[in-house]
Protein backbone atom coordinates (compact mmCIF):
# COMPACT_ATOMS: atom_id res chain seq x y z
CA UNK A 1 0.00 0.00 0.00
CA UNK A 2 2.90 2.28 0.89
CA UNK A 3 4.44 1.76 -2.54
CA UNK A 4 1.20 2.57 -4.34
CA UNK A 5 0.86 5.86 -2.50
CA UNK A 6 4.48 6.61 -3.31
CA UNK A 7 3.94 6.16 -7.04
CA UNK A 8 1.13 8.73 -7.18
CA UNK A 9 3.26 11.20 -5.27
CA UNK A 10 6.07 10.72 -7.77
CA UNK A 11 3.67 11.07 -10.69
CA UNK A 12 2.30 14.31 -9.24
CA UNK A 13 5.80 15.72 -8.72
CA UNK A 14 6.80 14.66 -12.23
CA UNK A 15 3.84 16.44 -13.81
CA UNK A 16 4.48 19.52 -11.68
CA UNK A 17 8.00 19.56 -13.05
CA UNK A 18 7.04 18.78 -16.67
CA UNK A 19 4.55 21.68 -16.70
CA UNK A 20 7.02 24.13 -15.15
CA UNK A 21 8.93 26.87 -17.01
CA UNK A 22 12.12 25.25 -15.83
CA UNK A 23 11.35 22.02 -17.69
CA UNK A 24 9.64 23.57 -20.74
CA UNK A 25 12.24 26.22 -21.45
CA UNK A 26 15.24 24.36 -20.04
CA UNK A 27 15.81 27.33 -17.72
CA UNK A 28 18.37 25.71 -15.47
CA UNK A 29 21.06 23.08 -15.75
CA UNK A 30 22.63 20.59 -13.40
CA UNK A 31 20.73 18.00 -11.39
CA UNK A 32 17.02 18.18 -10.59
CA UNK A 33 16.12 19.89 -7.31
CA UNK A 34 13.24 17.54 -6.44
CA UNK A 35 14.82 14.45 -4.85
CA UNK A 36 11.96 12.31 -6.16
CA UNK A 37 13.02 13.08 -9.74
CA UNK A 38 16.72 12.62 -9.22
CA UNK A 39 18.20 10.01 -11.49
CA UNK A 40 15.94 10.96 -14.40
CA UNK A 41 17.77 12.51 -17.33
CA UNK A 42 16.97 16.25 -17.31
CA UNK A 43 17.52 16.59 -21.06
CA UNK A 44 14.90 13.94 -21.81
CA UNK A 45 12.46 15.56 -19.37
CA UNK A 46 12.97 18.83 -21.21
CA UNK A 47 12.08 17.11 -24.49
CA UNK A 48 8.93 15.64 -22.95
CA UNK A 49 7.95 18.98 -21.40
CA UNK A 50 8.58 20.86 -24.64
CA UNK A 51 6.46 18.43 -26.68
CA UNK A 52 3.55 18.61 -24.30
CA UNK A 53 3.73 22.39 -24.11
CA UNK A 54 3.85 22.72 -27.90
CA UNK A 55 0.81 20.47 -28.26
CA UNK A 56 -1.07 22.59 -25.72
CA UNK A 57 -0.06 25.85 -27.40
CA UNK A 58 -1.16 24.44 -30.78
CA UNK A 59 -4.65 24.02 -29.31
CA UNK A 60 -4.59 27.57 -27.95
CA UNK A 61 -3.20 29.01 -31.19
CA UNK A 62 -6.01 27.32 -33.13
CA UNK A 63 -8.52 29.40 -31.14
CA UNK A 64 -6.52 32.64 -30.79
CA UNK A 65 -4.52 33.15 -34.01
CA UNK A 66 -5.25 36.88 -34.10
CA UNK A 67 -4.67 37.49 -30.40
CA UNK A 68 -1.31 35.73 -30.51
CA UNK A 69 -0.29 37.63 -33.64
CA UNK A 70 -1.34 40.95 -32.11
CA UNK A 71 0.62 40.26 -28.93
CA UNK A 72 3.65 40.81 -31.16
CA UNK A 73 6.90 41.08 -29.25
CA UNK A 74 5.10 40.44 -25.94
CA UNK A 75 3.95 37.01 -27.07
CA UNK A 76 6.83 34.95 -25.71
CA UNK A 77 6.79 36.74 -22.37
CA UNK A 78 3.01 36.38 -22.08
CA UNK A 79 3.15 32.65 -22.89
CA UNK A 80 5.89 32.18 -20.32
CA UNK A 81 3.77 33.91 -17.68
CA UNK A 82 0.81 31.76 -18.72
CA UNK A 83 2.87 28.58 -18.34
CA UNK A 84 3.89 29.69 -14.87
CA UNK A 85 0.39 30.72 -13.77
CA UNK A 86 -1.81 28.10 -15.42
CA UNK A 87 -0.71 24.47 -15.61
CA UNK A 88 -2.77 22.32 -18.00
CA UNK A 89 -5.78 20.78 -16.31
CA UNK A 90 -7.70 19.45 -19.28
CA UNK A 91 -6.95 17.89 -22.64
CA UNK A 92 -9.64 19.86 -24.54
CA UNK A 93 -8.96 22.67 -26.97
CA UNK A 94 -11.71 24.96 -25.70
CA UNK A 95 -10.84 24.34 -22.06
CA UNK A 96 -7.21 25.32 -22.69
CA UNK A 97 -8.39 28.34 -24.69
CA UNK A 98 -10.63 29.46 -21.83
CA UNK A 99 -7.73 29.09 -19.43
CA UNK A 100 -5.59 31.29 -21.69
CA UNK A 101 -8.35 33.87 -22.07
CA UNK A 102 -8.93 34.02 -18.29
CA UNK A 103 -5.22 34.46 -17.79
CA UNK A 104 -5.05 37.33 -20.29
CA UNK A 105 -8.05 39.08 -18.77
CA UNK A 106 -6.49 38.87 -15.34
CA UNK A 107 -3.11 40.05 -16.69
CA UNK A 108 -4.68 43.00 -18.47
CA UNK A 109 -6.40 44.07 -15.26
CA UNK A 110 -2.99 44.52 -13.72
CA UNK A 111 -1.21 45.75 -16.85
CA UNK A 112 -2.95 47.39 -19.79
CA UNK A 113 -2.42 45.61 -23.09
CA UNK A 114 -0.19 47.34 -25.63
CA UNK A 115 -3.15 47.45 -28.02
CA UNK A 116 -6.30 48.66 -26.25
CA UNK A 117 -8.60 46.61 -28.49
CA UNK A 118 -6.80 43.32 -27.82
CA UNK A 119 -9.24 42.21 -25.06
CA UNK A 120 -12.09 42.60 -27.55
CA UNK A 121 -10.25 40.51 -30.15
CA UNK A 122 -9.58 37.77 -27.57
CA UNK A 123 -13.19 37.76 -26.41
CA UNK A 124 -14.41 37.58 -29.99
CA UNK A 125 -12.07 34.71 -30.91
CA UNK A 126 -13.19 32.72 -27.86
CA UNK A 127 -16.84 33.41 -28.72
CA UNK A 128 -16.21 32.25 -32.31
CA UNK A 129 -14.67 28.99 -31.04
CA UNK A 130 -17.58 28.44 -28.66
CA UNK A 131 -20.16 29.11 -31.38
CA UNK A 132 -18.43 26.72 -33.77
CA UNK A 133 -18.40 24.01 -31.12
CA UNK A 134 -22.04 24.58 -30.19
CA UNK A 135 -23.08 24.44 -33.84
CA UNK A 136 -21.18 21.22 -34.31
CA UNK A 137 -22.73 19.69 -31.20
CA UNK A 138 -26.30 20.42 -32.20
CA UNK A 139 -28.23 18.14 -34.54
CA UNK A 140 -27.95 19.00 -38.25
CA UNK A 141 -31.71 19.48 -38.49
CA UNK A 142 -33.07 21.01 -35.32
CA UNK A 143 -36.33 19.50 -34.15
CA UNK A 144 -39.14 21.98 -33.69
CA UNK A 145 -39.76 21.94 -29.97
CA UNK A 146 -43.21 20.69 -29.06
CA UNK A 147 -45.14 23.08 -26.91
CA UNK A 148 -48.66 23.65 -25.75
CA UNK A 149 -49.78 27.07 -24.66
CA UNK A 150 -49.12 30.58 -25.91
CA UNK A 151 -46.53 31.20 -28.61
CA UNK A 152 -42.99 31.58 -27.20
CA UNK A 153 -39.67 32.80 -28.56
CA UNK A 154 -36.03 32.67 -27.54
CA UNK A 155 -32.62 33.57 -28.94
CA UNK A 156 -31.60 30.86 -31.37
CA UNK A 157 -29.12 28.44 -29.82
CA UNK A 158 -25.66 28.86 -31.24
CA UNK A 159 -25.85 32.66 -31.28
CA UNK A 160 -23.43 34.40 -28.94
CA UNK A 161 -23.77 38.05 -27.99
CA UNK A 162 -20.74 40.18 -27.28
CA UNK A 163 -20.38 43.89 -26.56
CA UNK A 164 -16.99 45.26 -27.55
CA UNK A 165 -15.36 48.63 -26.83
CA UNK A 166 -13.84 48.79 -30.30
CA UNK A 167 -15.17 47.91 -33.72
CA UNK A 168 -12.89 44.95 -34.25
CA UNK A 169 -14.78 43.44 -37.19
CA UNK A 170 -12.19 44.54 -39.79
CA UNK A 171 -9.62 42.37 -37.98
CA UNK A 172 -11.85 39.35 -38.58
CA UNK A 173 -12.48 40.22 -42.21
CA UNK A 174 -8.92 39.36 -43.19
CA UNK A 175 -8.27 42.81 -44.55
CA UNK A 176 -4.67 43.36 -45.47
CA UNK A 177 -2.54 46.14 -44.03
CA UNK A 178 -2.57 47.74 -40.65
CA UNK A 179 -5.98 47.96 -39.05
CA UNK A 180 -6.77 50.46 -36.32
CA UNK A 181 -10.18 49.60 -34.91
CA UNK A 182 -12.34 52.58 -34.09
CA UNK A 183 -13.22 53.03 -30.44
CA UNK A 184 -16.98 52.80 -29.98
CA UNK A 185 -19.33 50.44 -28.18
CA UNK A 186 -20.34 47.73 -30.64
CA UNK A 187 -23.08 45.18 -29.86
CA UNK A 188 -22.22 42.02 -31.80
CA UNK A 189 -23.92 38.74 -32.59
CA UNK A 190 -21.72 35.80 -33.53
CA UNK A 191 -23.19 32.86 -35.36
CA UNK A 192 -22.04 29.78 -37.22
CA UNK A 193 -24.46 28.60 -39.84
CA UNK A 194 -24.00 26.37 -42.87
CA UNK A 195 -20.27 26.21 -42.19
CA UNK A 196 -19.92 30.00 -42.19
CA UNK A 197 -18.91 32.11 -39.22
CA UNK A 198 -20.78 35.41 -39.04
CA UNK A 199 -20.00 38.44 -36.89
CA UNK A 200 -22.79 41.02 -37.12
CA UNK A 201 -23.31 44.38 -35.55
CA UNK A 202 -26.72 44.72 -33.94
CA UNK A 203 -28.73 47.80 -33.05
CA UNK A 204 -28.51 48.33 -29.26
CA UNK A 205 -32.21 47.62 -28.75
CA UNK A 206 -31.96 44.38 -30.73
CA UNK A 207 -28.94 43.33 -28.71
CA UNK A 208 -30.83 44.03 -25.48
CA UNK A 209 -33.88 42.11 -26.68
CA UNK A 210 -31.80 39.10 -27.74
CA UNK A 211 -29.88 39.23 -24.47
CA UNK A 212 -33.20 39.10 -22.60
CA UNK A 213 -34.41 36.16 -24.69
CA UNK A 214 -31.96 33.55 -23.41
CA UNK A 215 -34.89 31.34 -22.37
CA UNK A 216 -38.39 30.76 -23.76
CA UNK A 217 -40.53 33.86 -23.35
CA UNK A 218 -44.21 34.27 -24.18
CA UNK A 219 -44.71 36.54 -27.19
CA UNK A 220 -47.59 38.12 -25.27
CA UNK A 221 -45.04 39.58 -22.88
CA UNK A 222 -43.54 41.65 -25.73
CA UNK A 223 -46.57 43.48 -27.10
CA UNK A 224 -44.64 46.25 -28.90
CA UNK A 225 -42.04 44.03 -30.52
CA UNK A 226 -44.05 42.11 -33.10
CA UNK A 227 -42.31 43.61 -36.12
CA UNK A 228 -38.87 43.27 -34.60
CA UNK A 229 -39.54 39.65 -33.63
CA UNK A 230 -40.62 38.87 -37.18
CA UNK A 231 -37.46 40.49 -38.58
CA UNK A 232 -35.20 38.66 -36.14
CA UNK A 233 -36.89 35.37 -36.90
CA UNK A 234 -36.31 35.96 -40.59
CA UNK A 235 -32.63 36.76 -39.91
CA UNK A 236 -32.28 33.44 -38.09
CA UNK A 237 -31.60 35.01 -34.71
CA UNK A 238 -34.79 33.86 -33.00
CA UNK A 239 -36.66 30.59 -32.81
CA UNK A 240 -40.34 30.26 -32.05
CA UNK A 241 -42.56 27.52 -30.70
CA UNK A 242 -46.32 27.64 -30.88
CA UNK B 1 -21.65 -7.18 -41.12
CA UNK B 2 -17.93 -7.35 -41.83
CA UNK B 3 -15.68 -9.20 -39.46
CA UNK B 4 -11.97 -9.20 -38.84
CA UNK B 5 -12.34 -12.97 -38.88
CA UNK B 6 -11.89 -12.48 -42.62
CA UNK B 7 -8.23 -11.81 -41.84
CA UNK B 8 -8.00 -14.98 -39.76
CA UNK B 9 -9.29 -17.13 -42.57
CA UNK B 10 -6.66 -15.77 -44.90
CA UNK B 11 -4.09 -16.16 -42.11
CA UNK B 12 -2.82 -12.72 -42.84
CA UNK B 13 -3.41 -9.55 -40.86
CA UNK B 14 -5.93 -7.00 -42.05
CA UNK B 15 -4.26 -3.67 -42.90
CA UNK B 16 -5.86 -0.28 -42.37
CA UNK B 17 -5.44 3.21 -40.99
CA UNK B 18 -6.42 5.19 -37.94
CA UNK B 19 -9.57 7.14 -38.78
CA UNK B 20 -9.07 10.93 -38.51
CA UNK B 21 -11.88 13.48 -38.94
CA UNK B 22 -9.61 15.86 -40.83
CA UNK B 23 -9.50 13.38 -43.72
CA UNK B 24 -12.91 11.82 -43.19
CA UNK B 25 -14.11 12.55 -46.72
CA UNK B 26 -10.93 11.20 -48.28
CA UNK B 27 -11.11 8.10 -46.07
CA UNK B 28 -14.70 7.39 -47.10
CA UNK B 29 -13.76 7.81 -50.75
CA UNK B 30 -10.88 5.37 -50.36
CA UNK B 31 -12.44 2.72 -48.12
CA UNK B 32 -11.62 0.04 -50.68
CA UNK B 33 -7.92 0.64 -50.02
CA UNK B 34 -8.22 -0.57 -46.43
CA UNK B 35 -9.28 -3.84 -44.78
CA UNK B 36 -10.32 -2.00 -41.62
CA UNK B 37 -10.19 1.32 -39.78
CA UNK B 38 -9.22 2.08 -36.21
CA UNK B 39 -11.41 4.60 -34.40
CA UNK B 40 -10.17 6.59 -31.41
CA UNK B 41 -12.90 6.13 -28.84
CA UNK B 42 -12.21 9.48 -27.21
CA UNK B 43 -13.13 11.20 -30.48
CA UNK B 44 -16.56 9.60 -30.12
CA UNK B 45 -16.84 10.68 -26.48
CA UNK B 46 -15.54 14.25 -26.77
CA UNK B 47 -15.88 14.93 -30.50
CA UNK B 48 -18.59 16.99 -32.12
CA UNK B 49 -21.94 15.57 -33.17
CA UNK B 50 -20.84 15.73 -36.81
CA UNK B 51 -17.61 13.85 -36.13
CA UNK B 52 -19.45 11.15 -34.19
CA UNK B 53 -22.12 10.78 -36.86
CA UNK B 54 -19.42 10.35 -39.52
CA UNK B 55 -17.73 7.66 -37.46
CA UNK B 56 -20.88 5.68 -36.67
CA UNK B 57 -21.89 5.90 -40.32
CA UNK B 58 -18.90 3.64 -41.08
CA UNK B 59 -20.21 0.81 -38.92
CA UNK B 60 -21.16 -2.10 -41.15
CA UNK B 61 -19.27 -0.70 -44.12
CA UNK B 62 -15.81 -1.72 -42.91
CA UNK B 63 -14.49 -3.52 -39.80
CA UNK B 64 -13.55 -1.11 -37.01
CA UNK B 65 -11.03 -1.47 -34.19
CA UNK B 66 -11.51 0.58 -31.02
CA UNK B 67 -8.52 2.40 -29.55
CA UNK B 68 -8.42 4.70 -26.53
CA UNK B 69 -6.19 7.56 -25.44
CA UNK B 70 -7.98 8.85 -22.34
CA UNK B 71 -7.88 6.06 -19.77
CA UNK B 72 -4.52 6.91 -18.18
CA UNK B 73 -4.39 3.42 -16.74
CA UNK B 74 -1.01 4.14 -15.20
CA UNK B 75 -2.11 7.01 -12.96
CA UNK B 76 -1.95 5.58 -9.48
CA UNK B 77 -5.57 6.35 -8.59
CA UNK B 78 -8.68 4.23 -9.14
CA UNK B 79 -9.89 4.05 -12.74
CA UNK B 80 -12.61 6.43 -13.91
CA UNK B 81 -15.49 3.96 -14.11
CA UNK B 82 -17.88 6.44 -15.71
CA UNK B 83 -15.38 6.90 -18.54
CA UNK B 84 -15.00 3.12 -18.86
CA UNK B 85 -18.75 2.73 -19.14
CA UNK B 86 -18.79 5.28 -21.96
CA UNK B 87 -16.01 3.31 -23.64
CA UNK B 88 -17.99 0.08 -23.25
CA UNK B 89 -21.04 1.62 -24.91
CA UNK B 90 -19.03 2.95 -27.86
CA UNK B 91 -17.12 -0.30 -28.35
CA UNK B 92 -20.50 -2.00 -28.61
CA UNK B 93 -21.86 0.60 -31.05
CA UNK B 94 -18.77 0.22 -33.23
CA UNK B 95 -19.01 -3.60 -33.13
CA UNK B 96 -15.28 -3.51 -32.37
CA UNK B 97 -13.67 -6.90 -31.70
CA UNK B 98 -11.14 -5.47 -29.21
CA UNK B 99 -10.44 -2.36 -27.14
CA UNK B 100 -6.86 -1.13 -26.80
CA UNK B 101 -5.17 1.49 -24.61
CA UNK B 102 -1.67 2.68 -23.83
CA UNK B 103 0.40 1.31 -20.99
CA UNK B 104 1.06 4.81 -19.71
CA UNK B 105 -0.24 7.69 -17.65
CA UNK B 106 -1.16 11.14 -18.93
CA UNK B 107 -2.53 12.93 -15.89
CA UNK B 108 -2.74 13.20 -12.12
CA UNK B 109 -5.54 14.84 -10.16
CA UNK B 110 -5.53 18.53 -11.12
CA UNK B 111 -3.02 18.30 -13.95
CA UNK B 112 -3.35 16.82 -17.44
CA UNK B 113 -0.28 16.69 -19.65
CA UNK B 114 -2.21 15.16 -22.57
CA UNK B 115 0.94 13.22 -23.38
CA UNK B 116 1.78 9.58 -22.74
CA UNK B 117 4.28 9.07 -19.95
CA UNK B 118 6.02 5.84 -18.94
CA UNK B 119 5.62 3.94 -15.71
CA UNK B 120 8.48 2.66 -13.60
CA UNK B 121 9.08 -0.85 -14.91
CA UNK B 122 8.84 -2.57 -11.54
CA UNK B 123 6.88 -5.46 -10.07
CA UNK B 124 4.89 -3.02 -7.91
CA UNK B 125 3.81 -0.93 -10.90
CA UNK B 126 2.95 -4.11 -12.81
CA UNK B 127 0.77 -5.34 -9.92
CA UNK B 128 -1.14 -2.09 -9.90
CA UNK B 129 -1.74 -2.26 -13.66
CA UNK B 130 -2.80 -5.91 -13.53
CA UNK B 131 -5.51 -5.05 -11.01
CA UNK B 132 -6.74 -2.25 -13.23
CA UNK B 133 -6.71 -4.39 -16.36
CA UNK B 134 -9.02 -6.79 -14.55
CA UNK B 135 -11.37 -3.91 -13.81
CA UNK B 136 -11.34 -2.90 -17.48
CA UNK B 137 -12.01 -6.49 -18.52
CA UNK B 138 -14.94 -6.71 -16.12
CA UNK B 139 -16.64 -3.70 -17.73
CA UNK B 140 -15.77 -4.00 -21.42
CA UNK B 141 -17.27 -6.82 -23.40
CA UNK B 142 -14.33 -7.46 -25.74
CA UNK B 143 -10.68 -8.45 -25.23
CA UNK B 144 -8.49 -5.66 -23.84
CA UNK B 145 -5.07 -4.90 -25.33
CA UNK B 146 -2.27 -2.76 -23.96
CA UNK B 147 0.02 -0.77 -26.25
CA UNK B 148 3.73 -0.15 -25.70
CA UNK B 149 4.45 3.59 -25.82
CA UNK B 150 7.47 5.57 -26.94
CA UNK B 151 9.10 7.33 -24.02
CA UNK B 152 11.67 10.06 -23.62
CA UNK B 153 12.87 9.21 -20.12
CA UNK B 154 13.22 6.21 -17.83
CA UNK B 155 12.34 6.06 -14.14
CA UNK B 156 15.57 5.33 -12.25
CA UNK B 157 14.02 2.48 -10.28
CA UNK B 158 12.91 0.55 -13.38
CA UNK B 159 14.39 -2.90 -13.00
CA UNK B 160 12.49 -4.88 -15.65
CA UNK B 161 13.15 -4.71 -19.37
CA UNK B 162 10.39 -3.38 -21.63
CA UNK B 163 9.61 -6.91 -22.79
CA UNK B 164 9.61 -8.39 -19.28
CA UNK B 165 7.29 -5.64 -18.02
CA UNK B 166 4.80 -6.22 -20.85
CA UNK B 167 5.04 -10.01 -20.59
CA UNK B 168 4.38 -9.90 -16.88
CA UNK B 169 1.34 -7.63 -17.09
CA UNK B 170 -0.19 -9.38 -20.06
CA UNK B 171 0.41 -12.88 -18.75
CA UNK B 172 -1.02 -12.19 -15.31
CA UNK B 173 -4.00 -10.16 -16.52
CA UNK B 174 -4.82 -11.92 -19.77
CA UNK B 175 -4.52 -8.68 -21.72
CA UNK B 176 -3.19 -8.86 -25.26
CA UNK B 177 -0.51 -6.62 -26.73
CA UNK B 178 -1.00 -3.95 -29.33
CA UNK B 179 2.59 -3.83 -30.54
CA UNK B 180 3.52 -0.37 -31.77
CA UNK B 181 6.48 -1.23 -33.96
CA UNK B 182 7.44 2.41 -34.52
CA UNK B 183 7.49 3.01 -30.75
CA UNK B 184 9.69 -0.04 -30.37
CA UNK B 185 12.06 1.25 -33.05
CA UNK B 186 12.22 4.77 -31.53
CA UNK B 187 12.81 3.45 -28.01
CA UNK B 188 15.53 1.11 -29.19
CA UNK B 189 17.31 4.00 -30.90
CA UNK B 190 16.77 6.57 -28.17
CA UNK B 191 17.61 4.22 -25.30
CA UNK B 192 20.14 1.90 -26.90
CA UNK B 193 18.58 -1.52 -26.78
CA UNK B 194 18.11 -4.23 -29.38
CA UNK B 195 14.59 -4.10 -30.80
CA UNK B 196 14.92 -7.59 -32.32
CA UNK B 197 15.87 -8.99 -28.93
CA UNK B 198 12.74 -7.31 -27.52
CA UNK B 199 10.63 -9.11 -30.11
CA UNK B 200 12.35 -12.41 -29.35
CA UNK B 201 11.50 -12.02 -25.67
CA UNK B 202 7.78 -11.33 -26.06
CA UNK B 203 5.56 -14.19 -24.95
CA UNK B 204 4.03 -16.36 -27.67
CA UNK B 205 0.56 -15.28 -28.84
CA UNK B 206 0.84 -11.94 -27.07
CA UNK B 207 0.75 -9.70 -30.15
CA UNK B 208 -2.86 -9.31 -31.29
CA UNK B 209 -2.63 -6.01 -33.15
CA UNK B 210 0.11 -3.80 -34.56
CA UNK B 211 0.58 -0.04 -34.98
CA UNK B 212 2.90 1.50 -37.57
CA UNK B 213 3.85 5.17 -38.01
CA UNK B 214 6.64 7.52 -38.98
CA UNK B 215 8.15 10.33 -36.95
CA UNK B 216 10.97 12.85 -37.06
CA UNK B 217 14.41 13.36 -35.54
CA UNK B 218 14.72 16.43 -33.36
CA UNK B 219 17.77 18.18 -32.04
CA UNK B 220 18.14 19.84 -28.69
CA UNK B 221 21.06 21.62 -27.11
CA UNK B 222 20.89 19.34 -24.07
CA UNK B 223 21.08 16.13 -26.11
CA UNK B 224 24.23 14.51 -27.38
CA UNK B 225 22.44 13.20 -30.47
CA UNK B 226 19.13 13.59 -32.25
CA UNK B 227 16.04 12.30 -30.49
CA UNK B 228 13.56 10.30 -32.56
CA UNK B 229 10.04 11.49 -31.84
CA UNK B 230 6.78 9.64 -32.41
CA UNK B 231 5.00 12.40 -34.32
CA UNK B 232 2.88 10.25 -36.68
CA UNK B 233 3.75 12.76 -39.37
CA UNK B 234 5.96 11.10 -41.97
CA UNK B 235 6.32 7.86 -43.93
CA UNK B 236 7.15 4.74 -41.97
CA UNK B 237 10.96 4.39 -41.83
CA UNK B 238 12.49 1.35 -43.52
CA UNK B 239 13.94 0.25 -40.18
CA UNK B 240 10.42 0.05 -38.74
CA UNK B 241 9.23 -1.96 -41.73
CA UNK B 242 12.16 -4.36 -41.22
CA UNK B 243 11.08 -4.77 -37.61
CA UNK B 244 7.50 -5.39 -38.70
CA UNK B 245 8.66 -8.09 -41.06
CA UNK B 246 10.57 -9.74 -38.26
CA UNK B 247 7.61 -9.41 -35.89
CA UNK B 248 5.32 -11.00 -38.48
CA UNK B 249 7.67 -13.94 -38.73
CA UNK B 250 7.19 -14.53 -35.00
CA UNK B 251 3.63 -13.46 -34.31
CA UNK B 252 0.26 -13.50 -36.02
CA UNK B 253 -1.48 -10.20 -35.28
CA UNK B 254 -5.01 -9.88 -36.59
CA UNK B 255 -4.64 -6.29 -37.69
CA UNK B 256 -2.02 -3.71 -38.64
CA UNK B 257 -2.95 -0.04 -38.39
CA UNK B 258 -1.03 2.87 -39.88
CA UNK B 259 -1.30 5.90 -37.59
CA UNK B 260 -1.06 9.37 -39.08
CA UNK B 261 -1.87 12.58 -37.16
CA UNK B 262 0.08 15.27 -38.94
CA UNK B 263 0.66 16.30 -42.56
CA UNK B 264 -2.63 14.58 -43.27
CA UNK B 265 -2.90 16.29 -46.63
CA UNK B 266 -0.09 14.02 -47.86
CA UNK B 267 -2.63 11.27 -48.53
CA UNK B 268 -0.38 9.76 -51.20
CA UNK B 269 2.13 8.94 -48.47
CA UNK B 270 -0.60 7.24 -46.45
CA UNK B 271 -1.63 5.01 -49.35
CA UNK B 272 2.01 4.27 -50.17
CA UNK B 273 2.69 3.27 -46.55
CA UNK B 274 -0.33 0.96 -46.54
CA UNK B 275 1.08 -0.73 -49.63
CA UNK B 276 4.55 -1.00 -48.07
CA UNK B 277 2.97 -2.65 -45.02
CA UNK B 278 1.02 -5.03 -47.26
CA UNK B 279 4.26 -5.98 -49.01
CA UNK B 280 5.74 -6.86 -45.62
CA UNK B 281 2.70 -9.00 -44.87
CA UNK B 282 3.07 -10.78 -48.21
CA UNK B 283 6.73 -11.47 -47.63
CA UNK B 284 6.46 -12.60 -44.00
CA UNK B 285 6.37 -16.35 -44.63
CA UNK B 286 9.24 -16.22 -47.05
CA UNK B 287 11.24 -14.14 -44.58
CA UNK B 288 10.72 -16.57 -41.71
CA UNK B 289 11.63 -19.53 -43.87
CA UNK B 290 14.75 -17.90 -45.30
CA UNK B 291 16.02 -16.84 -41.90
CA UNK B 292 15.10 -20.10 -40.21
CA UNK B 293 13.50 -18.10 -37.42
CA UNK B 294 12.41 -19.79 -34.24
CA UNK B 295 10.57 -17.91 -31.49
CA UNK B 296 12.55 -17.89 -28.29
CA UNK B 297 11.02 -18.62 -24.90
CA UNK B 298 9.16 -15.92 -23.00
CA UNK B 299 10.49 -13.84 -20.16
CA UNK B 300 10.94 -15.13 -16.65
CA UNK B 301 9.66 -12.15 -14.64
CA UNK B 302 6.93 -13.22 -12.22
CA UNK B 303 4.96 -11.61 -9.47
CA UNK B 304 6.26 -13.00 -6.19
CA UNK B 305 3.80 -15.14 -4.24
Amino acid sequence: MQKTKGLLDRQVRLLEYLTSSEAIYGDSCGSLRDPILQGIDRAFLHIEARFSHEKRMDKIAAVFPKTLALLGEDRDAVVREFVHACPPVDIGRLENARQFSDFLISRWRARRPALPYLPDVTACELACAQVRMDADSSPAVAKTPTHTGPSEIRRKSGITLLRTRFDIRPIFEDKRGEISPIERLVPLAISFRAGELGIFELAPEVFDLLAALGSWTAVDELPDAEGLIADLGEAGLLEERR
Amino acid sequence: MFSVAKADRRRRPAVGIGYRSAIAEWTRANLKCFDLLEVTIDHCIYGSATQCAEIFDLVGRIPINAHGIGLSIGTDVPLDLAYLDQVAAIVEQLHAPTYSEHLAFTRVPGRDLANLLPLPKTIAAAESIITKVRTVQSRIGVPFLLENISYAFEWPDSNLSDADFLNLICRESGAGLLLDVENLYLNSQNHDFDAYEFLDKLSPDLVREVHMAGGIAISDAGLQRSFLADTHSHPVPNETLDLLQYALSLYAPQTIILERDDRLDATGEILADVERIRSCVDQRSKYAKDKGLVRSSSSSARIPD
